[in-house]
């Protein structure tokens, strides 16, 4: 039997993997990293270290950034200077060692140390003005956007920095949202001019730096940018969601770029969630798109769920899959 | 070309400097504040079917509109009272134990665009706030609902319920990601829409 990291190998290599990859069990997520996000609870508005206000009310499966009148920190675009203000990359002595501990405590035989980064450049565009005032600056103001990006990548960098460092993961998993589920937000033309490059800065640091594998988290439709993922350093692309086709892009891209997803969070993840129902997800899933440059998955962002029991039920719907398919 | 097709032209590629020039240049030439508008109302038209078929995408259409908000405020005094090009009061909200907003204000942007007068309520709307704002506001035709939600699609349904059994007579339409024509069909809705450019038109042919 292969280990995980092995067997992960293969399904990306189009080798002959021995088993489905179940979900992010590759990921050896180090989430005690002194990243100085400053993130709400259920039920608590923070003001973050952006200065963006975050709100988390009771029920919501997540917090959202606050873009009304008193709370938006960017009102005009051509101000960034003046209202965007990087947190410091100093932390407290001693603040990196957790994370340290957690890392050395790995495995890296089987698993990837891996870090967590989010939000990603074009979704620190939109908390700080709105998503509409933004996705209009990128037509209205396209100087001040390129520059305002060029800040953002040299925060990233800095904190790739900090990471590589400190902590020397072999993966991270990347956040930055870039499309709804049926569209990319932005034309493929738009998102290569904005953010092709800063990424190939930002990925291209993290892989001269010992990071053997790039993750990029974008739950929504994004067939349309896998050219520039690929072109950028991403080898999975996770939160791949059906709108996508993926045996097709499979049949396109596979061994330039694994995808990781085919079920959709938002169908499994409920409180009225069953066991039967995920099954059924995930073999059509794996069913579909087969045994190479394909992780069956959920959506969701990390290795967890937002109702109890969803995310093992996952991996146990996978494995099932694993015993017909394999 | 005439000033009124440049006016149309320039609102579907979005150039919001250069529209109010042109709608006034336009009414300069005699065309009459009614059929700018309209030519800007067809323009969107063309911008909505272009987004639904992924031609363009988010900002070009957000562009389009404020190009031709841009337009409307030049002729918003010449149209003050006339009602020929308004289809009504529109009524919108995200509902309850929902928060997302983007979605609804371009599905309210483009409806606008279409010819509609917005009453947007925002986001976690009860459902008898729907029906509390029909009441509240003149010549209601069509309510718009959204739900983002998997877990809010509980509460679509019961905004559509208590707007219908308010017996009042307008219309529902209801949309979002994970709404389904079959199950706008099921909680008794009027009309579904998948995105925001295909809103304004099946708005338009709701109220017709």
């Amino acid at each position: 039997m292969l280990t995980v990291k092995e067997n992960l190998k293969e399904v990306m290599t189009g080798g002959n993997p021995d088993r489905f990859v179940k979900q992010y069990e590759f990921l050896q997520m180090i989430m005690s990293v002194p990243s100085g996000r400053i993130k709400p609870q259920i039920g608590e508005e923070v003001i973050n270290e952006w200065g963006i206000t975050i709100r988390w009310p009771e029920g919501q499966l997540a917090s959202f950034p606050v873009h009304d009148e008193q709370h938006v920190v960017l009102k005009d675009v051509t101000e960034w200077k003046k209202y965007v203000k990087a947190p410091s990359m100093e932390r407290p002595e001693g603040a990196w060692d957790q994370a340290i501990a957690d890392a050395n405590a790995v495995d890296r035989n089987n698993k990837y140390v891996a870090a967590f980064i989010a939000p990603g450049l074009f979704e620190m565009t939109h908390y700080l003005m709105g998503m509409e005032n933004a996705l209009m600056s990128f037509y209205e103001e396209p100087e001040a956007m390129h520059e305002l990006i060029e800040y953002l990548t040299e925060y990233e960098l800095d904190y790739a920095k900090a990471l590589v460092e400190n902590l020397h993961p072999d993966a991270i998993l990347h956040h930055d949202d870039w499309g709804s589920q049926i569209s990319t937000f932005l034309s493929p033309a738009m998102f290569e001019e904005f953010f092709l490059e800063s990424y190939k800065k930002i990925y291209g640091f993290y892989k001269a730096n010992g990071v053997e594998l790039i993750v990029h988290h974008s739950d929504s439709y994004a067939a349309t940018l896998v050219p520039y993922m690929i072109e950028m350093g991403i080898d999975i692309w996770q939160g791949v969601m059906t709108t996508n086709d993926i045996p097709k892009m499979i049949k396109e891209y596979g061994g330039q770029i694994t995808f990781m997803g085919g079920v959709h969070s938002g169908v499994i993840d409920h409180p009225e969630w069953t066991k039967e129902q995920i099954e059924a997800e995930f073999a059509r899933a794996c069913r579909e798109s087969g045994k190479l440059y394909f992780i069956p998955g959920a959506c969701q962002g990390l290795p967890v769920s937002s109702f109890p029991g969803v995310y093992e039920a996952c991996d146990e719907a996978i494995e099932k899959m694993t015993k017909e398919l394999f | 070309m005439s000033k009124i097709q440049e006016v149309k032209e320039k609102v579907e590629i979005g150039k919001t400097k250069l529209v109010p020039g042109l709608v006034q240049e336009a009414l300069d030439e005699g065309s009459s504040a009614a059929d700018i508008l309209q030519a800007m109302v067809d323009s969107m038209g063309i911008v909505g079917e272009k987004f639904s078929s992924g031609e363009i995408f988010v900002p070009e259409m957000l562009i389009a509109a404020k190009a031709m908000a841009k337009g409307v405020d030049v002729l918003r005094p010449l149209l003050a009272g006339d009602t020929t090009n308004s289809l009504g009061t529109c009524i919108i909200g995200t509902v309850a134990g929902d928060l997302h907003d983007i979605g609804k204000n371009l599905v309210s942007m483009m409806i606008e665009s279409a010819g509609f007068t917005m009453v947007d309520l925002g986001v976690d709307v009860p459902a008898e706030r729907f029906v509390e704002a029909i009441k509240e506001n003149e010549n209601v035709t069509l309510v718009a609902c959204s739900g983002l939600l998997t877990t809010t699609m509980p509460a679509l349904k019961e905004a559509v319920e208590t707007i219908k059994a308010s017996g009042l007579d307008v219309k529902v339409i209801v949309g979002g990601a994970p709404v389904t024509p079959e199950y706008a069909a099921e909680i008794g809705a009027d009309g579904f829409a998948p995105d925001a450019g295909s809103a304004a038109v099946k708005a338009k042919e709701m109220v017709a």
